[in-house]
């Protein structure tokens, strides 16, 4: 040793350190805001990836899975099989569902993100302005997920108790350690917390670059939804009343485009893709669109609940999304693909061979449907006909405002939700808030293909189980009861 | 090499010792096998010190009288003894497994006799009889505690090689490759087999130590041809030969056995979907004779069942496949020359006048293409006294059994050696190889895995697209059959499920698209040696290895993933490798004293450089190129270094070569731990004991050897999953069109630092008889430390993984190796070599985070091994409804809870208890049986490798068992399924909706891996010289061999060679090589 040391030429201590091409470290991800903002757009393009299978699409998945969990959306197929196992609760009950661990894992990546941000972000350096307004997104971001994660995995706020049955994981700072459960009133207040100091924040921000972004609007349109869900109806009206400020209702035109129109005007929120970020088949129009050619749209195109369908007027422009025979050939089914009755072209992707494109998340149509249900909620009969009719017109050129009352209103105003916002992510959660029962059945729904056709309020399987992945990392985590 | 060395060491060792000249006597030496002339050979007057040597021709001469006993020596041969007479011809025997040897060693070579460690070879001789494209598949059954799982299929594949268990949970497990005395990372298939002098596995820590850096699985160390001396020669090698899958397919129901099966599923289902159908509905319901809707063409619910009357129900043959318009239902599944309705009968018989009408379909068939194996080598080499060559060129090239599956290579090597001075000696090795391939996905249930197509599909869909009227094929318009792709709607049809994969077609798709590779390798060892003041030598060597692979994919636009647009990508990856090591060696001898020592250092430089594009929507048919695209749908780039270094010490010393002392150390440091702990020092220790050369034992004429040897030492493991595991680190994600990045999922940790494998060997090693009985018992005890684990954060940390220094891990063993001659006579011999090896592994630490981890079957927990299987229990089946019983878990209670002769089960697969199963992947012991027989020009031998004990989770059969969707294969024990209450039965009922319960994973899909392989034989025919005097060939020899001949196994079509971790998978069957070979030298 002593002679070779002597002898041979040892190395640069230099020799060793070395560093990716493809990835930068996380000093210099918050030297300054200019790079802090790099880190908030990728929290955006999170929403959007990948994860594993080709059902991990980010937030395009998500919104899929609250669809096939509801009754709305109608596979007489099975398809390939993708996503079968959600719509028949088979995948929200298994511990070891893929889909169960990738919704989880999804949400808290957000949140872990945003929390990077959140914490870093005051050291940087940069105009204070801008760390104002970074951190405010970065903090609806962290609301809106733990809002998601939430919804899914605990059980309905009720806001005629205290809450104090186990919500999920609280995770507010950057320590990576095991969290239990907090209280479903704890989870919410913190997230009521986050969104209230987000709207302070982006409150006279500057114009975001990007519709993916959070500014005051959408801030104000997830609050709006956090208050529907908590039952808190005076905020939810107001909230929805704001958000909706600056973005009109669409016109029939853009509204049979395929909602896959960033520009779309009445957008509020919503992503964007470029042809490079290759989407393939884990693209929300590998699944919900009527024309791209995968295997899952050919063999098991998505159609509306016939019951539902029937409620429409005669002159209803949405009826054009859907085709009640299943002979329209005007449909661009891709080559090969199966017909059924009912099956929609509300979805339409860029080509049949590029499954890439648009996705909204939040829109003035949504924020309508919220001030309306939550005025008629509070005995508001008028406003809430008010709320509902430039939406209803807007749809339905006849729609004379609505005369009813009571019950008879929210039970219009839901059909109207239920139909505008079809195929938008919404039912499950709607079910869920609103504790009614999933009935599936005197509708196009087949037995044997979508299996789990009733089942009550309150029952077990509106809560998904924790993954085992958390189960084997965390051991502070119980379990929702299995039955 | 080894000849030319040991031909160097007698004339050292003899100069001088010539005396005692009675009268010359002369002759010539060959090898039996080859009938090459032996040079080197020592040839001495029995019971006198006259002795000489061979020379370069094998001829010898020797000053004795006739008549005088001559004793004909030569390591790796069976001594001789022949009466000394004019032009006398000596043929010498091989001896296989001789322990008499020169090995390969860490930065040099060492003599077996004063070996402490643990070692096993292959020679060229064993090498060139099998027709293997990558040549470390010749190691299987070579030796004790050495496991080869054979290459998959795919022509040009590498086998999976482990030595003495498994050392890491989550780094590599892979032993290191050393190619002529310098690490490889190139595909081993880049060497031509014929080319490798010899192949050595390093086993314990003692040997293995001097390579701490990666060396914690063991090493292999290749080293190729060398010139030898003598007169230049010429060899070809030709072989051909014909391959074929290996592995049986699964046994599956035909159409006939498939139909009723899949109505029982169907009817089952009905019931389990509409529990107020009668059976005797549900049955007359599902053969599609119930009455007919015309608005639909599906039946209406029976009176009185209490379904809606708008509800509808499709027959059997509209489940299997159907095409619609609208609500109405215009044809369905129907092979046979029955109407669709008459298939099945009410009680679930086939009509007995059905016969099949459509003659494709077997997928298997389907997807079968001729194949052939060739391969040549052209080579020469010589030497004289200062200077060797050896030069080679060789073509391979096999076509799989499987359509687009194929691997074609051109290697060439050229190695020269020359002593340009007294004191300098230097030399050269180059070799190149050009593949290109292409290859199938194998494993995995993707639709163009033609292995998970043509297995999981139904027996009743075909090929090709068929008139459903009159079952003719249906042409295009260049009157070629069109490919049933299931979805076919505008030609009527009808459209297969999801079980039968509907829309995609594996045998259209494989032959339209493109998935290939080229792959070339360069790759140069230099060294320049210079020995001084007499005991010293000073060696650099260095190393260049560059390896580029060009891949490209292409998937059409008329069906499957790149339908309709088609998409292309490339990607092309130049990994270049460099090593340079400096060693000075000291050696001495006083007395019987003899001492060796070396001092290196050593840094070694990986670069990668990755570029990839892809494109979708094709312009002009016919070009698969990027720019035949016109949206490009991913283009990136980038380069990664991954780097170590190192300081050698290694100090030998033997009294006589009787006692023996070895000892080692070495530091390394790794560009993937911080600067703070990148550094880890290593070392190891071994002693040996010739208790055969002891004065007590040295006349026992029976003990040829027997030797005394143990080690101990440490080597490091720093293969993490990433090259930066220390590194926290943001990954780019652009968000649209805006700059972005994203935290990376794994986090990074400073302290990270070497896993530690420390291992404990002791060995006897003996040769009694004239070693007609040879062999070694060895045990072990290898224990990892700070195993290198990924250790999983709470999911709702938001991040995954960390590496950290968790947990500890042993691999106990004991290897048992036996070679002997059963026979051993002058034109007939049978050599037998036996060994087995049988490892304890068991997990001893887990992290305090996570003292359990749950994956996939498995579960790592402490005092488990890291292979024990854990899952439901499978309790049967209850013969009141099929129903599969699990034990369920403590105090569950609900509706799912049965109670069966006081007994509690469930048959709700999420009530059922998961527990260990008391099985394990881990064999109770394998090996392998080589056998070896000559007679006069014929030698005939054959390897059988084997396994016993050991449980593998047959997840194939799993899914072939169970019917989730309609349309796909079942496997032959489905006709023994649960169909009556009162059956009694171990396989439940067969029910589309209620599968996932039925069939979930549990003990009941657990068989033995015990397995008995017959890898190779090869039979050989050397022509006999007189032959060829004539036609100017020195020698000829001509060789039939068969490779991975027949695998029995627990079930047929199972597989338990596929991994060790006991699972199975859609993978290439290993193809079945039958060849014949000529051999011949000018």
């Amino acid at each position: 040793m002593m002679a070779a040391s002597v002898l041979l030429p040892s190395c640069k201590k230099e020799f060793l350190d070395t560093a990716p091409t493809d990835a930068v470290s996380t000093e210099v991800a918050f030297t300054n805001t200019v790079n802090a903002r790099y880190a908030l757009n990728g929290i955006y393009r999170a929403m959007y990836l990948q994860y594993a299978n080709q059902d991990e699409g980010g937030e395009s998945s998500v919104m899929i899975d609250m669809d096939m969990m509801g009754e709305d959306v109608v596979n007489r197929n099975v398809g390939n099989g993708w996503f079968r196992d959600i719509w028949r609760y088979i995948t929200s009950r298994s511990v070891n569902g893929s889909q169960t661990a990738f919704v989880y894992r999804y949400y808290y990546k957000l949140i872990s993100n945003a929390n990077a941000i959140i914490t870093n972000i005051d050291a940087a350096s940069g105009p204070e302005a801008d760390k104002k307004a970074i951190k405010g997104e970065a903090l609806a971001i962290r609301a809106f997920a733990h809002f998601k994660l939430v919804q899914i995995f605990a059980q309905r706020y009720d806001a005629t108790t205290q809450n104090t049955q186990l919500g999920v994981p609280l995770n507010i700072t950057t320590k990576v350690e095991k969290l239990p459960r907090s209280t479903v009133a704890a989870v919410y207040t913190q997230i009521n917390k986050d969104i209230d100091d987000a709207i302070t924040n982006l409150t006279g921000a500057t114009a975001r670059t990007n519709k993916s972004h959070f500014n005051l609007n959408v801030a104000q349109g997830l609050k709006a939804r956090v208050a529907l869900v908590q039952q808190n109806y005076a905020v939810a009206a107001d909230m929805a009343a704001k958000a909706r400020v600056g973005f009109p209702l669409m016109s029939t035109d853009d509204y049979k485009a395929g909602f896959n129109n960033y520009n779309n005007n009445e957008w509020i929120w919503g992503i964007t893709q470029i042809a490079d970020q290759g989407t393939f088949f884990y693209s929300f129009f590998a699944y919900m669109s009527v024309n791209f050619n995968s295997t899952n749209i050919r063999g098991n195109p998505k159609c509306i609940n016939s019951a539902l369908y029937n409620q429409m007027t005669a002159t209803d422009i949405r009826r054009y999304c859907w085709d009640p025979t299943g002979t329209d050939a005007t449909l661009p089914v891709p080559a090969g693909g199966s017909r059924y009755p009912y099956m929609n072209r509300k979805f339409l992707s860029n080509s049949s061979s590029n499954s890439y494109g648009d996705l909204v998340f939040m829109r003035a149509s949504e924020m309508y449907l919220i001030e309306a249900e939550a005025k008629a909620r509070l005995g508001n009969d008028a406003g809430a006909q008010d709320a509902l009719f430039p939406l209803a017109k807007q749809r339905d050129a006849s729609y004379v405002k609505s005369t009813k009352i009571g019950t008879a209103l929210i039970d219009e105003i839901m059909i109207q939700r239920r139909i505008e916002l079809w195929g938008e992510g919404f039912r499950f959660l709607d079910l869920k808030r609103l504790n009614q029962p999933l009935d599936r059945t005197n509708s196009n729904h087949d037995p044997l293909v979508s299996v789990q056709m009733t089942i009550p309020a309150g029952d077990v399987k509106w809560q998904w189980l924790f993954p085992q992945a958390e189960l084997n990392s965390n051991d502070l985590i119980i379990q929702n009861p299995i039955n | 090499m080894k000849k030319f060395l040991l031909n160097f060491l007698w004339v050292l060792l003899l100069i001088g010792s010539q005396a005692y000249a009675q009268g010359p006597v002369s002759g010539r030496v060959t090898g039996k096998d080859d009938g090459l002339p032996l040079a080197g050979v020592s040839v001495t007057a029995k019971g006198t010190k006259v002795g000489t040597q061979t020379g370069p021709d094998g001829r010898f001469t020797i000053n004795v009288q006739s008549g005088t006993t001559l004793v004909f020596s030569y390591i790796g041969f069976i001594t001789q003894e022949a009466s000394a007479s004019a032009n006398l011809n000596i043929a010498m025997l091989s001896a296989p497994n001789q322990l008499n040897d020169v090995i390969a060693v860490p930065y040099g070579t060492a003599k077996r006799e004063t070996f402490v460690g643990s070692a096993a070879s292959i020679t060229s001789k064993d090498l060139t009889n099998r027709p293997v494209s990558n040549p470390l598949s010749a190691l299987a059954g070579v030796a004790p505690g050495v496991q080869v799982n054979p290459a998959i299929g795919q022509p040009g594949a590498a086998p999976v090689i482990r030595v003495r268990g498994i050392g890491s949970v989550n780094a590599s497990n892979a032993p290191l490759i050393i190619l002529d005395g310098v690490q490889y990372e190139g595909t081993v298939s880049n060497i031509n087999a014929e080319d490798i002098e010899n192949i050595t596995v390093l086993k314990d820590a003692s040997s293995t130590a001097l390579y701490g850096a990666k060396a914690a699985n063991g090493v292999i160390m290749i080293n190729t041809k060398r010139g030898k001396k003598g007169a230049n020669q010429v060899n070809i090698k030709a072989t051909a030969g014909l391959m074929y899958r290996g592995v049986p397919e699964y046994d599956r129901l035909d159409a006939y056995q498939y139909y009723p099966m899949a109505w029982q599923a169907y009817r089952n289902a009905l019931l389990s979907a509409n529990p107020t159908l009668t059976r005797a509905q549900a049955s007359v319901l599902a053969s599609g004779q119930g009455t007919i809707d015309p608005l639909t063409n599906t039946q209406l619910p029976p009176t009185g069942s209490g379904i809606a009357a708008t509800t509808r129900f499709p027959s059997i043959s509209q489940t299997l496949g159907s095409l619609n318009n609208g609500n109405l239902i215009t044809q369905s599944n129907n092979p046979f020359n029955v109407p669709a309705n008459q298939i099945v009968d009410v009680n679930g018989v086939i009509n007995p006048n059905a016969q099949l009408r459509y003659d494709d379909l077997d997928w298997l068939a389907a997807v079968r293409q001729p194949s052939n194996r060739q391969d040549y080598t052209l080579s020469y080499n010589g030497a004289n006294e200062k200077t060797d060559y050896y030069v080679s060129v060789g073509y391979v090239n096999e076509k799989g059994f499987t359509v687009k599956s194929d691997f074609d290579r051109l290697t060439a090597r050229l190695n020269v050696n020359t002593q340009a001075t007294k004191w300098f000696k230097t030399g050269v090795n180059m070799s190149g190889a050009v593949s290109s391939s292409n290859t199938l996905t194998s494993g995995g249930s993707s639709y163009i895995n033609p292995f998970f197509f043509s297995r999981s599909i139904g027996p009743v869909y075909s090929v090709y697209a068929h008139n459903p009227a009159t079952g003719e094929y249906l042409y295009d318009a260049l009157g070629q059959k069109v490919y049933d792709t299931g979805a076919l709607a505008n030609l009527g049809v009808p459209l297969r499920p999801a079980g039968a994969n509907g829309g995609r077609h594996v045998l259209q798709e494989l032959l339209l698209n493109d998935v290939s590779f080229k792959r070339n390798i360069f790759s140069t060892r230099v060294y320049g040696e210079v020995s001084f003041l007499k005991h010293f030598k000073f060696t650099t060597n260095l190393s260049a290895d560059y390896q580029s692979v060009y891949n490209s994919s292409y998937q059409n636009q008329l069906v499957g993933d790149g339908a309709p647009g088609g998409r292309t990508s490339r990607t092309a990856n130049f990994n270049t490798y460099y090593n340079l090591n400096e060693l000075l060696d000291y050696s001495q001898t006083f007395d019987k004293h003899n001492f060796k020592i070396l001092a290196g250092h050593e840094n070694y430089t990986r670069l990668f450089d990755g570029l990839s594009a892809g494109r979708n929507t094709q312009l002009l048919a016919g070009n698969t190129e990027l720019v035949n695209f016109t949206t490009i749908s991913s283009a990136t780039s980038s380069k990664d270094r991954d780097r170590y270094e190192g300081y050698i010490g290694r100090f030998n010393y033997d009294y006589d070569q009787k006692y023996i002392l070895e000892a080692s150390i070495r530091r390394d440091g790794s560009s993937r731990f911080s600067r703070d702990s990148r550094w880890g020092t290593f070392g190891s220790g071994g002693i040996g004991w010739r208790i055969d050369r002891e004065d007590f034992l040295r006349n026992i004429s029976w003990i040829d050897l027997l030797k005394l040897r143990s080690s101990y030492g440490a080597v490091g493991n720093y293969q993490t999953d990433g090259l930066y595991p220390y590194q926290s680190l943001y990954d780019i994600a652009n968000n649209g069109a805006e700059p972005g990045y994203l935290q990376s999922t794994t986090v990074g940790n400073p302290n990270l630092k070497w896993e530690v494998n420390k291992q404990l060997d002791v060995a006897i090693e003996f040769g009694f008889f004239k070693n007609r009985l040879s062999g070694s018992i060895e045990a072990f005890d290898r224990r990892s430390s700070n195993l290198l684990f990924n250790v999983p954060l709470p999911v709702s940390s938001g991040v995954s993984i960390q590496t950290q220094n968790i947990g500890e891990m042993y691999n106990k063993g004991i290897e048992l190796n036996l070679a002997g001659d059963a026979i051993r006579g002058k034109n007939f011999s049978w050599n037998i070599n036996f060994n087995a090896t049988s490892i304890k592994n068991r997990i001893t630490k887990m992290p305090v985070e996570t003292p359990f981890i749950v994956s996939g079957i498995n579960r790592l927990e402490k005092d488990h091994s890291i292979y024990d299987q854990y899952t439901r229990i499978f309790a049967g089946v209850d013969p009141s409804d099929g129903s599969t019983l699990y034990v369920p878990q403590e105090g569950a209670t609900g509706a799912s809870i049965r109670t069966i002769n006081g007994v509690q089960y469930t048959i709700d697969q999420n009530l059922a208890i998961q527990q260990y199963t008391g099985k394990s992947a881990f064999p109770k012991v394998y090996g392998a049986l080589t056998n070896t027989f000559n007679y006069k020009d014929f030698s005939f031998s054959f390897l059988v490798n084997y396994q016993l004990g050991g449980t593998v989770y047959d997840s194939q059969y799993q899914s072939l068992m169970s019917v989730a969707s309609y349309g796909g294969a079942m496997h032959s024990d489905i006709l023994k399924s649960w169909m009556n209450p009162g059956d009694v039965t171990d396989i439940p009922r067969i029910d589309n909706l209620r599968s996932t319960a039925l069939n979930a994973t549990s003990t009941r899909w657990m068989k033995s891996a015990s397995y008995a392989y017959f890898r190779n034989a090869t039979l050989n025919y050397t022509v006999p010289k007189k032959l060829l005097a004539k036609l100017n060939v020195k020698n000829a020899r001509i060789f039939v061999s068969g490779e991975n001949i027949l695998l029995i196994s627990a079930r047929k079509g199972l597989d338990p060679t596929q991994s060790f971790s006991g699972t199975v998978d859609y993978a290439y069957p290993q193809q079945r090589i039958l060849s014949l070979g000529l051999n011949v030298a000018l």
